[in-house]
């Protein structure tokens, strides 16, 4: 009953998303004074790895689990089988449970058991008051190891997707990420793809079970628990009982095809007449264990990152020309080339002082170096914040997990404050050189150009799109 | 309702957790601690101005969530200047007379100057056949007086304390009821916040205005290029005729383009006073320190009596309003149907019906629609859209799976609500929503920042911070037939309002 759904929707917030002098009256500030704690990592004898972490606050257990797979393991002619996959895990029934007791159970318990495919990650989830622990994590591990795959709920889940695929350009502000990367990084490579009509119709309920069977193993799965149990042991116990006799085996990873990025000026265009043209601006990022993360992340927060408005494409686009009420930039890593995306959405007669504005802000970032108090500042951010990664045990132990599973090493955690304080005002500025070159940045623009200030062409070659 | 025998158990067990946490400072004269075991053991206090503390604390981690809510919205703007309550807010973050300034004095002769300048362009573009050389020298009269007035800024300077004191999550939020304030900071931020948001209530100075306001009219615009959006707003400017709740919170755009810093300022002084307020201050705190640092801070800001917020009722719908809306995006349908106000009796009952279609898979609408039919996408509900402040409209939100049309979905829905007078919900179902209800209850103490708000907004909006751990025992005393009862009187076709979003004809 989340209170939240409706009002949502009409609520206006300040944010969509993300020479300095304290006021002579500003009090002395303390430190902050947190280390986080570590919690249990187990190791079950089939290699399932388990982080635990008790915490009686609140009667309620939380569980989540990282399956080593991920969208981009999809066959090009099957993409969207992960997704379908992993919906249907609890969807589908299990070989115990028809799909019609598992919701009863489960809504009658207030509790969720939920999967998702992610890009890099499969995931499955529980929450339950602790009073009912037993009985959801007996559904939990049944929709983990013996997922049935019902065909009427296969087919409910297949015209479902059909139907997102229908209306995946509805929002102008969502298509034009997808639609950017998809350009970006080719169609055919899975840091960029979609699922298409075809793709999802190809996929039968016997590669679902073939999916499953090859990525769902206890060696290929990190679980993570905290909350109300008696103790760590006791839930390992729990944990064993479930999951203790899955035989492992062994997992067969495709081969991802390396990314090919053009290093040149592209311009993409999708017409379409809407109230604001929406801009995304997509440049080769990094690898992921590329040590460049930590200046990158200092000179990310500096030009438009952060949570709030006080970076500099946030400064100059929209509260000095008010401009724009979304900008924003990030980096994101990958196993393969990563990427530093900007967006923006402006009214199309301004689109061009908007991202010629843009533009530029990411040309001055290589070219001067950021003043010594504005890098502090970016740092000071980032290093006084790091506590709000963790405000609940769950998402401690979840945020351990995590590193884990994408490889990171074992004191990543640990250490990371440091790494971002050594983060100087040279560093900024070797970092932007080497990764920020905005003249070759690929552009996506879907809009209006009837009412463009000036032809997208001044931007580069313009190749026109269909909306599809 | 034998499943609910364990309830008061578990929210025993959350709340006697609170009750042991945390320091043992006395409390001031004034201040009371919850000791209701069935809610969290929450220190409430008011200042002398007005002012409403809410204070719980938390320690896993060594943060503090702030939420500063404000009984003005939308709902309170006067017609012709829609969007005012928002636009408001967006100027509370561009400082005081010491931040942000680099001397205010000569600063606000130069504001005035920007005001002068700005009135008179307005008055141009509003009259009957504005001269377009005039316009163009209006316009760069005040962007020159704007230039002038930038010598005189520090920017961002607020934004920039912000973000060296580490905050977290930093926003504000208006809605046609409420507007609110919100930041996370680590624990020892607790004095430096106390400082800045006193001097941010007490003292702001709405500069860079105009500019703000064209980041609003690009937000207005975003806005209209989402269905979902576009959506909402039709259905309640045709649900509501005469009330308030007709205006869309972010303001018609041609509202906008004539709201002054003079307007803002004056709602600001009305509106934004301690005796309109409720501050919520949940985490790693101490409530005695929190107190004592408030008075210290807050003691001083003046209360002013408010105006009367009595408005236009809406005049009791009599026929079903259809509205078709043509926009390139996939066909959905919104239907509101009016209801009254969160304090009358019949919300319960109400809020029972709607759970008893849209809750999970296990709820009406998915079971008949969503698998069933074939024909949903999704289809959902909810009591009480888009306020709780005045009479309001339960809502259903929905899109057709294709082939199936907005018409067939719409169709289906009402067969729904015809079933919902029809086919009493069984105690299973309704021990079901109440198990959920309770469960969420308990899920919200989770998170500093949610709880927050949730604490205020109860609080000043509707006037209890347990306002809703006391919906929960309403919503166990509703029966069957209550739930009929309030679907035949208010679930009826003459007392709605449809929007169905369609795809552009095709043209001749």
């Amino acid at each position: 009953m989340k209170k939240s759904t409706i009002t949502g929707a009409l609520l206006m917030t300040l944010f969509s998303a993300a020479a300095f002098a304290l006021p002579p009256a500003l009090p002395k500030i303390g430190g902050i004074d947190f280390k986080p704690p570590k919690g249990d990592r187990l190791v079950m004898d089939n290699g399932m790895v388990v982080y635990l972490m008790k915490d009686n606050t609140l009667p309620v257990v939380h569980m989540t689990a990282y399956i080593r797979t991920g969208k981009l393991n999809d066959p090009i002619e099957k993409i969207g089988l992960g997704e379908m996959t992993a919906g249907l895990l609890k969807d589908g029934g299990t070989l115990k449970y028809k799909p019609e007791e598992i919701d009863k159970t489960l809504e009658f318990l207030a509790a969720s058991v939920e999967s998702s495919m992610g890009i890099e990650e499969g995931r499955a989830d529980l929450t339950t008051l602790s009073k009912d622990l037993d009985a959801v994590l007996d559904i939990y591990a049944d929709v983990l190891m013996h997922p049935a795959f019902a065909e009427d709920k296969v087919k409910l889940r297949r015209d479902e997707t059909l139907e997102m695929i229908r209306r995946r350009n509805d929002d102008p502000g969502r298509a034009v990420v997808r639609e950017a990367l998809r350009s970006f990084y080719g169609p055919a490579h899975p840091y960029g793809w979609r699922s298409e009509e075809a793709t999802v119709n190809a996929v039968t309920i016997e590669d679902m079970k073939a999916y499953h069977a090859n990525y769902y193993k206890p060696n290929n799965i990190i679980l993570v628990a905290a909350g109300d149990f008696a103790s760590n042991g006791e839930m390992m116990k729990k944990l064993e009982a479930r999951f203790g006799a899955w035989p492992r085996g062994e997992v067969k990873f495709p081969v991802i095809p390396p990314v090919q990025i053009k290093g040149e000026r592209q311009v993409f265009h999708i017409e379409k007449d809407i109230s604001q043209a929406f801009i995304v601006m997509l440049q080769k990022g990094i690898k992921r264990f590329d040590p460049l993360e930590y200046p990158l992340t200092v000179t990310n927060e500096i030009l438009g990152g952060g949570s709030g408005l006080s970076s500099r494409l946030a400064a100059e686009i929209r509260s000095r020309r008010g401009l724009a009420y979304t900008v924003y930039s990030y980096s994101a890593k990958k196993p393969d080339y990563g990427y530093t995306l900007a967006y923006l959405g402006t009214k199309p007669e301004t689109y061009s002082q908007a991202l010629s504005e843009l533009l530029k802000q990411f040309k001055l970032i290589t070219e001067v170096p950021a003043p010594a108090d504005e890098v502090t500042r970016a740092r000071d951010s980032i290093v006084n914040s790091f506590v709000f990664r963790f405000p609940t045990p769950f998402d401690l132990i979840t945020e351990r997990a995590s590193y884990e599973y994408y490889g990171y090493k074992p004191d990543y955690l640990d250490n990371y404050v440091e790494n971002i304080a050594r983060t100087d005002s040279k560093a900024v500025l070797e970092t932007a050189k080497k990764l920020f070159k905005p003249e070759e940045a690929m552009l996506f623009v879907i809009g209006n150009s009837k009412k463009f200030d000036k032809p997208l062409s001044e931007f580069g070659t313009v190749t026109e799109l269909k909306e599809d | 309702m034998k499943s609910l025998a364990l309830l008061p158990m578990l929210m025993l067990c959350c709340a006697s957790l609170y009750a042991v946490e945390g320091s043992k400072d006395a409390l001031p004269p004034g201040a009371a601690i919850e000791k209701d075991p069935r809610y969290p053991a929450l220190v409430s206090y008011t200042l002398k101005n007005g002012l409403k503390l809410l204070i719980l604390e938390k320690h896993f981690v060594p943060t503090v969530s702030f939420t500063m809510v404000f009984k003005v919205g939308n709902v309170d703007g006067t017609q012709g200047k829609t969007g005012l309550a928002h636009l408001m807010e967006h100027m509370a973050f561009k400082g005081t007379k010491t931040i942000n300034s680099a001397g205010y004095d000569k600063e606000k002769t130069a504001l005035d100057k920007v005001e002068k300048a700005a009135k008179a362009l307005i008055a141009e573009e509003s009259s009957s056949s504005p001269d377009a050389k005039k316009l163009e020298a209006l316009r760069k009269a005040q962007a020159e007086a704007e230039k002038e007035a930038d010598n005189f800024i520090v920017k961002d300077e607020y934004l920039n304390l912000y973000k060296s004191l580490g905050e977290h999550a930093m926003n504000a939020m208006t809605s046609t009821d409420y507007t609110g304030y919100v930041v996370s900071l680590p624990s020892s931020r607790l004095e430096a916040w106390m400082t800045i948001e006193s001097d941010r209530f007490k003292n702001a100075v709405l500069r860079e205005f105009y500019r703000e306001r064209s980041v609003v009219m690009e937000e207005r615009r975003m806005g209209e290029a989402d269905p979902n959006r576009l959506m909402w707003e039709t259905l309640t400017s045709n649900g509501f005729t005469a009330h308030p709740y007709h205006n869309p919170t972010i303001g018609w755009m041609d509202d906008l383009t004539r709201l002054t810093r003079t307007d803002a300022e004056q709602f600001f002084k009305t509106f934004y006073v301690p005796n309109n307020a409720t501050l919520s201050v949940v985490g790693d705190v101490n409530p005695a320190e929190v107190i004592r640092l408030a008075e210290k801070y807050f003691g001083g800001w003046e209360s002013k009596p408010l105006p009367d917020r009595t408005y236009t009722k809406e005049p009791p719908q009599k026929s079903e309003k259809i509205v078709n809306v043509f926009f390139k995006a996939k066909p959905a349908v919104r239907i509101g149907f009016h209801v009254p106000e969160v304090t009358n009796p019949d919300t319960y009952p109400l809020i029972m019906a709607s759970e008893v279609l849209t809750n999970g898979k296990t709820g009406r609408f998915y079971k008949n629609l969503v698998e069933g039919k074939e024909l949903a996408l999704y289809a959902a509900s909810g009591n009480s859209f888009p306020g709780n402040r005045y009479p309001s409209l339960f809502v259903i939100m929905s899109a057709p799976k294709a082939p199936h049309t907005v018409d067939e979905l719409d169709s289906a829905i009402m067969e729904e609500i015809a079933g919902l007078k029809k086919v009493p919900p069984t105690q299973w179902e309704l021990d079901k929503i109440i198990n959920n209800y309770q469960a969420e209850m308990i899920k919200q103490l989770e998170s500093n920042s949610g709880l927050g708000m949730n604490l205020a907004q109860n609080e000043e909006i509707l006037g209890d911070w347990k306002y809703d751990w006391k919906t929960g025992d309403e919503l166990r005393k509703v029966k069957p037939e209550d739930i009929i009862r309030v679907a035949e009187k208010y679930l009826t076709r003459d007392n709605r309002t449809v929007v169905f979003l369609r795809e552009p004809l095709k043209k001749d």
